[in-house]
């Protein structure tokens, strides 16, 4: 529990203050005035008004209207986790932090270790005594994705995303290849070769942003570890083969696409790729995009393994510093997870809601059955495990990773480029 | 006398004093703090700062990494100082002596791009360049050719974001040039054609040498300014990718100090980027300016 020998002191102070004015008999003129203080919160996320900015806007002024005594402001951060979390170090260090904010899966350790905040597990007890809020709404499995390195629950699982196949359906009918041959990677990659030989347009893309996301489901696929025991593993056998078929298939038969993300979704769309992997966020965006038909299947695995995907999107920490804002972000924080707010919430941004009863809501459901491409996610939510993140210097070592990526497509040896880079980030842990 | 020498001096101070105050807390305060963290490892937010000495600095010149970014720097330096110097400062010479039909309109066109917002055309160019499906590259396999997969590269890459800073600057650093050029006398041009001295020389011996202040001025912009316009493309398009190939010291002074969060390195870095510049600064007003110490800049 980590809570601030400041928040300490003020908690005192308030128990004090309130002990004092019952004795005095003013205690229940304080209260009213209390109840009727509006107490203010900011809460910071990263959905600009193309991915879910609006749904944003409505949960927070649906909240306000329906909480005359909190107000909530929503910022919105550019730049994704990356951008919220360089905006929250400048916060940090000019003591102006906000009250609840979204944190990327990839910054777990990292805000874990930097930050002050108040779990969800001690918010709970603070706040709601004998309330099974967490336990009763989140499985044990969701609820691992939000713990850090030491097993501490950092913040409540919000959004979830998982990797997956998209399919330009109409150019793999054209060539003769049928979707059950795209459940292994071995398969994808003979996809790819009939593709690029009949028709010249790369057969694959794989997602290529600021994180090596994709690339570690295709690792994880093949039966290889990224981390084990707080240690770098992706350079064995499995980790190296894995990585040699994708290599192979930018640099030796060149019918996969190696560029960076935006172009690599637009060459998708506009139907130079057969086969995108990529983010079930991306869903709305290629549906709203593409002029053929697209569908989308789980990951794909190795022959003789079973794909196992990371799975993205952020959860919600608790950064209020006194009591009576931690409050009101907690009970904010368990708005945001009632069914229809989780609804509201998925639709506008295309992540998977995080609760087992908003998975199986009504209207959630209606919306999966018109938006099929949703399926697949979901049904790897199950098998998904927590996105890698190293107990120690986490940042330096995503870099690590992204760099043995971009040597890699590049054409340098994947054995000793990955050996390097596994040293790399074990000198550092 | 004495008394209005010192109300003069005070008035001098006085009048000095908002933009010293200005220059003090937003250029040399913060140029004093970051070589003070460039010898620390730090995170920005960490209660504790551990002082690492000059490791900082070590590692600029010996991380391959480093290397590569302040290779990649030279490169930008040079094609920038082509594309956005050179070649406005030969167009506007074209404009000026060779056109005498619609300067204005020239002005007007090649003025317009300036306007736009850097990320917006990052954007637009981004697309129209997408190797794989963008309007040229689907025009070029028409007629038989690929268009390089130029992200993949990052020779191709600083190319392509030098071309991308230039449609922006180019309107603006031509517009410069050319009021420069139209500020010189015109009897000192009536004088040079009366003795049928012939253009190229007019041009090399009369226009370059006159106009050298404000050339002078176009380059350290372009030098300067260049490399942090050419940071948005970079931060738009490329990340700075692929491995490092098309980032700068100012990109990389950026990834380190607010993606990485390695402040110590980051401000060592922001340190070497400065003191480069004040070298070229010296050398620009030794060798350029030395001659005629005395003239107005």
């Amino acid at each position: 529990m980590k809570i601030t020998t400041h928040f300490r002191k003020t908690a005192f102070l308030v128990a004090f203050l309130a002990a004092l004015g019952g004795l005095l008999g003013v205690g229940g003129a304080s209260q009213v005035q209390a109840a009727s203080k509006v107490v203010n919160i900011s809460y910071w996320h990263v959905n600009a008004q193309t991915q879910g900015g609006a749904a944003v806007d409505d949960l927070v002024k649906n909240f306000n209207k329906t909480h005359p005594n909190i107000q909530v402001s929503a910022k919105y951060n550019p730049n994704m986790y990356q951008g919220l979390m360089q905006n929250l170090q400048s916060a940090q260090a000019s003591n102006k932090v906000p009250d609840i904010v979204q944190v990327g899966w990839a910054y777990t350790n990292y805000f874990g270790s930097n930050f002050k905040y108040l779990t969800p597990t001690a918010a709970q007890s603070k706040f709601d005594k004998n309330s099974h809020f967490i336990t009763k709404n989140f499985t044990k499995r969701t609820l691992s994705f939000a713990k850090d390195s030491n097993g501490k629950l950092v913040g409540l699982p919000y959004s979830l995303s998982t990797p997956i196949l998209y399919y330009n359906k109409t150019m793999l009918d054209k060539y003769g290849i049928k979707a059950s041959d795209l459940a292994t990677w071995e398969g994808v990659s003979g996809a790819a070769k009939k593709i690029k030989a009949a028709s010249g347009n790369y057969g694959l893309y794989i997602q290529e942003p600021g994180d090596t996301w994709a690339q570690q489901a295709v690792l994880l696929s093949n039966g290889a570890k990224i981390i084990q025991k707080g240690k770098a593993a992706f350079d064995s056998k499995k980790g190296q083969a894995a990585y040699q078929l994708y290599q192979d298939m930018v640099v030796k038969d060149k019918t996969a696409l190696h560029t960076p993300w935006a172009q690599g979704m637009d060459a998708f769309v506009n139907g130079k790729v057969a086969i995108a992997y990529t983010t079930v966020a991306q869903a709305s965006h290629v549906k709203s995009s593409v002029n053929f038909d697209v569908q989308a299947i789980t990951s794909p695995h190795f022959k003789g393994q079973k794909a196992v995907v990371p799975v993205g999107g952020s959860m919600l920490a608790i950064t209020a510093q006194k009591t009576a804002q931690q409050k009101a972000a907690w009970v904010f924080e368990k708005y945001m997870y009632d069914n229809s707010s989780l609804v509201t919430w998925s639709k506008g941004t295309g992540y998977l809601p995080p609760t087992s009863s908003a998975l199986k809501d009504p209207t959630f459901k209606s919306y999966v059955n018109d938006n099929p491409m949703l399926k697949p996610a979901i049904a790897q939510i199950d098998t998904a495990v927590p996105w890698t993140s190293f107990p120690k210097n986490g940042l330096d070592a995503e870099q690590t990773m992204i760099d043995a990526r971009d040597k890699i497509l590049a054409g340098s040896s994947v054995k000793s480029t990955l050996k390097a880079a596994q040293e790399k980030i074990n000198e550092q842990q | 006398m004495n008394s209005n020498k010192q109300q003069h001096r005070v008035l001098t101070l006085l009048y000095l004093a908002p933009t010293a105050l200005i220059l003090l807390v937003f250029i040399i305060i913060p140029i004093i703090y970051t070589l003070y963290l460039s010898f620390f490892d730090w995170n920005l937010i960490a209660p504790t700062k551990n002082f690492v000495g000059w490791r900082n600095y070590l590692t600029i010149f010996t991380d391959p990494v480093n290397q590569k970014v302040l290779l990649n720097t030279l490169g930008y330096i040079g094609l920038l100082l082509v594309l956005n110097f050179v070649i406005p400062y030969v167009i506007s010479i074209i404009v000026q002596f060779f056109i005498h039909k619609m300067q204005g309109v020239y002005k007007i066109i090649f003025f317009i791009p300036s306007l736009f917002s850097l990320v917006v055309g990052a954007m637009v160019f981004a697309w129209i360049m997408n190797p794989v499906s963008g309007p040229i590259a689907l025009f070029l396999r028409q007629i038989g050719f690929t268009l390089p997969n130029w992200t993949n590269s990052g020779g191709l890459a600083i190319v392509m974001l030098c071309l991308i800073t230039n449609w922006k600057v180019f309107g603006y650093n031509f517009v410069l040039l050319l009021t420069g050029l139209g500020s010189i006398p015109q009897n000192l041009i009536d004088a040079a054609q009366v003795d049928h001295i012939p253009k190229w020389r007019l041009i090399w011996d009369v226009v370059l040498p006159l106009n050298k202040s404000m050339a002078f001025y176009v380059l350290i912009l372009t030098i300067v300014q260049g490399l942090q316009y050419v940071f948005t493309p970079i931060n738009v398009i490329t990340q700075g990718g692929p491995y490092y190939g098309s980032s700068n010291v100012l990109y990389h002074t950026y990834l380190n100090a607010f993606v990485l969060y390695k402040t110590g390195n980051a401000s060592a870095l922001a340190i070497l980027t400065f003191v480069i510049f004040l070298i070229l600064l010296f050398l620009e007003i030794k060798f350029v300016e030395g001659r005629d110490a005395d003239a107005p800049i």
